[in-house]
């Protein structure tokens, strides 16, 4: 990996990191969405320096719908959209920042801590990776991928018919 | 090297994202965390390919799958939310008591 790629790695995810935090630490919704769409971006900007084009493309893409989407139920849903009221929307703030560090501080030792073994220096050019991508989902992972499409199908209907309003919503009973 | 330190930002969002599930009360706060923890794990998934197995796509595969994932999470979790606000007018994990034993 050249030193721009490892730089450019750092950097992403130090911004990733940020942008993650502000997520929890802003009271206006659109900010926190917004935060929200910058971290997933920087995590997009992470697989483009780790030489994963068409993955770190189609999660910036698809991140920046998703979360502008949820801007939109953000201020539908929430008591306080502006932040302007001061509310604290928060509860069991001791147990949740301790189950965060513990669990993170876990994974951390983890990953410093496993000899790992020797690492790739060269992936396949785009094009090659685009090619066997293909290959792999139409070949070996043929049934996997076919099951997440059903799983899609699935979650529309029942996302539609969960949102329904009810028979006797409607009557007004 | 590099492997572990990507290894370790993933962490640290994955650690965050616990901190917004267990921490914030609003259903879609509370979603906002399981989508950084599932970014960590996307984090991961691609880090292992690019730096131990480059030649193997599942790996990628699996990206593409944790990524209609975090699509249904979020289409499910607005229905609930819709549900949730229509009949009772909030959508605060506080007053989600309903099934409370």
């Amino acid at each position: 990996m050249s030193t721009t790629a490892l730089i450019l790695l750092i950097f992403f995810g130090l911004v990733a990191i940020w942008f993650g935090w502000r997520v929890f630490m802003t009271s206006s919704m659109v900010r926190s969405a917004l935060s929200l769409l910058a971290s997933m971006a920087a995590i997009g900007a992470m697989f483009l320096a780790m030489e994963a084009e068409f993955l770190g493309i189609l999660q910036i893409m698809m991140m920046a719908t998703e979360m502008s989407i949820m801007a939109i139920f953000m201020t539908m849903f929430m008591m306080d959209p502006g932040g302007m009221g001061g509310m604290d929307m928060s509860h069991q703030k001791i147990p949740s920042i301790g189950g965060g560090m513990i669990v993170g501080a876990l994974v951390v030792c983890i990953a410093a801590f496993t000899a790992w073994g020797n690492m790739a220096l060269e992936v396949p050019l785009p094009d090659k990776q685009n090619y066997d991508l293909g290959m792999e989902l139409m070949k070996r992972s043929m049934m996997i991928f076919e099951s997440a499409g059903t799983t899609i199908l699935v979650a529309m209907i029942a996302a539609v018919s969960t949102a329904l309003p009810y028979k006797s919503d409607i009557d007004g009973n | 090297m590099e492997l572990t330190i990507v290894l370790t930002i993933a962490a640290i969002l994955f650690g965050i994202g616990i901190y917004g599930v267990l921490g914030q009360t609003n259903l879609v706060m509370i979603m906002m965390g399981v989508e950084l923890m599932l970014g960590a794990a996307m984090l991961n998934l691609v880090a292992f390919w690019r730096f131990m197995h480059p030649q193997t796509f599942s790996l990628q595969m699996f990206v593409l799958v944790i990524m209609t994932v975090m699509a249904l999470e979020a289409a499910v979790g607005f229905g609930i939310a819709t549900q949730r606000f229509r009949s009772k007018g909030s959508v605060e994990s506080e007053e989600a008591s309903d099934l409370k034993g």
